[in-house]
């Protein structure tokens, strides 16, 4: 890569790989006048292919960024994981009929808090621990506390959290593309997040998928959960351009048949009114 | 001496074919033997014009997707198991005159089907004259008339490509690959799960896992062989398979 002359490589390298290594390469160094990262360098020897892997920006995925990617879909399973648990104590808010559904997906979202921990302390790290939540998202749903007769509401955020989380975790797979173990396990939980969307979707009457940008009939500070999903543009095809696509649904369908990713700065925008 | 060559012919008018007429007279130059199965020959007459003239599953040319194209043949596994299912859907919506399945039913498939003729499409223009193939899908036992053998052969589908996308997804090495499968796996997952809430409604089956399943090529391939006449084969299968939280891929 061209900026290889002006940047020394050990200043691409991720922090925290140069901290394991310098304190290896303290143990063969001996003394000598070569600096500490320098040290480090010479302790990888001659495998410059795991250098490569290894420096960021020129590659793009570092352990730290594993880390961060896990340490998100933590928060965000913390917020469901609390919103199902609280939703199952709430006493007669969920419809009886409907409740081995909510049991199911609450008994999910706290598998994959779990899961999401032991995968931060498998590496080394602190899970982060659970912040407090603010159901009402900061007044936009007022009053909403779990109580009877808001079951509505309930689902209505039920629907409004999956969407988002599918959203989110697919946003997030690019940055675990070298760690195949946290992308298969971050895959594994997408998909059933994409379940719980739709079953929460059509309990509420409407299609499991989603068309074009529609937040259905959700309130309007939702909006950025749905944004973009109207694409309709992929892997460089308009989709309109493919053959018979006019035969297959029109423009709602070519925006159903593919999630969108969001980001973790446009998740974080639609989250924060949830935290306390 | 070896066993005698037998060459397989799922009906009679598999002898009018060129390719299957050349493999029958060398069959039999080998001093092999042709053998007709029965019950093919009476359900798939060659006198229903949309038949497929071959409907036994493994007996058909050999579809080799070779793992030393890296993505690609990603895509075309993908692309060969989204062939499968937007074929089965077209049948589907095709039979709705004379199936049993219900108006809300037929409104999902009818939303699948176009899903996954243009996820079928997509993989076709990615992938280029080049690297595109046609597989041919058979439906051994399925019943298009009715409602649950139409519903449980769709839930099999939809849980098999959620597990092959999440599976495979380990093999990309194009970050916009792997958000194009992360695109496409998530509504497979809300097909399954709507799928799956139409067979047992207000149970926890729309979701009947923690994680869901991580199915090595292999594995997937070997479940998609039941649905498609063509021989899948792997060239340079990928060495090493990283499991998913639920080992049993």
């Amino acid at each position: 890569m061209t900026t290889t002359l002006e940047t020394p490589l050990v200043d691409t390298i991720d922090p925290e790989i140069i901290a394991k290594l310098e304190s290896r390469a303290d143990e063969i160094a001996q003394g000598a006048s070569m600096s500490r990262s320098t040290a480090a360098l010479l302790a990888l020897g001659s495998i410059p292919i795991a250098l490569g892997a290894l420096a960021k920006d020129a590659y793009g995925q570092t352990p730290s960024d594993v880390l961060d990617v896990l340490q998100f879909a933590l928060l965000l399973e913390y917020l469901e994981a609390e919103f199902y648990n609280k939703g199952i104590a709430g006493n007669g808010l969920i419809d009886a009929a409907d409740r081995t559904i909510f049991t199911t997906i609450a008994a999910h979202e706290n598998q994959h808090v779990a899961a999401l921990q032991s995968l931060i302390t498998g590496k080394g790290a602190t899970p982060g621990a659970k912040p407090n939540f603010d159901f009402t998202a900061k007044g936009n749903l007022p009053g909403f506390n779990f109580s009877a007769g808001q079951y509505e509401s309930f689902k209505a955020l039920a629907m409004a959290f999956e969407d988002t989380g599918v959203r989110a975790y697919k946003g997030q797979a690019p940055r675990l593309i070298n760690d195949k173990a946290a992308l298969t396990a971050a895959l594994s939980i997408h998909s059933v997040e994409a379940r719980h969307a739709a079953m929460i979707r059509r309990l509420r009457g409407k299609k499991g998928w989603i068309s074009n940008n529609s937040r259905d009939d959700l309130p309007s500070f939702t909006q950025g959960i749905y944004d973009g999903e109207d694409n309709a543009s992929q892997n460089g095809v308009a989709i309109s351009t493919l053959p018979d696509a006019s035969n297959n649904g029109g423009v709602a369908a070519y925006t159903e048949a593919f999630d969108e990713p969001l980001t973790k700065a446009q998740v974080t925008a639609i989250v924060t009114p949830f935290l306390a | 001496m070896s066993e005698r060559p037998k060459l397989i012919l799922a009906d009679a008018g598999m002898l009018g074919s060129v390719r299957t007429r050349r493999d029958a007279l060398k069959v039999m130059a080998m001093g092999g033997v042709l053998v007709f199965l029965p019950a093919a020959l009476t359900a798939c007459g060659k006198d229903d014009p949309t038949s497929p003239i071959n409907t036994v599953p493994n007996t058909g040319k050999a579809l080799t997707i070779d793992f030393a194209k890296g993505d690609i043949a990603v895509l075309q596994f993908a692309y060969a198991l989204e062939q499968l299912e937007a074929d089965f859907y077209t049948k589907v919506v095709a039979s709705f005159g004379s199936s049993n399945l219900s108006a809300a039913e037929k409104a999902v498939l009818q939303d699948i089907k176009y899903h996954e003729v243009l996820h079928r499409e997509l993989f076709k223009a990615a992938l280029g004259a080049a690297n595109g193939f046609t597989a041919t899908p058979t439906y051994p036992g399925v019943n298009f008339n009715d409602r649950l053998s139409v519903l449980n052969t769709a839930k099999t589908f939809e849980d098999l490509g959620v597990a092959a996308y999440n599976g495979a997804a380990q093999y990309l090495s194009s970050t916009d690959y792997l958000t194009l499968a992360g695109k496409i796996v998530s509504v497979e997952a809300r097909h399954a799960s709507a799928i799956r809430d139409l067979l047992n409604p207000k149970s926890g089956d729309f979701a009947p896992n923690t994680f869901d399943n991580a199915f090595k090529p292999a594995t997937v391939a070997a479940a998609a062989q039941g649905f498609i006449v063509d021989k899948l084969t792997f060239a340079n299968p990928p060495a090493s398979f990283v499991q998913g939280p639920n080992n049993n891929g």
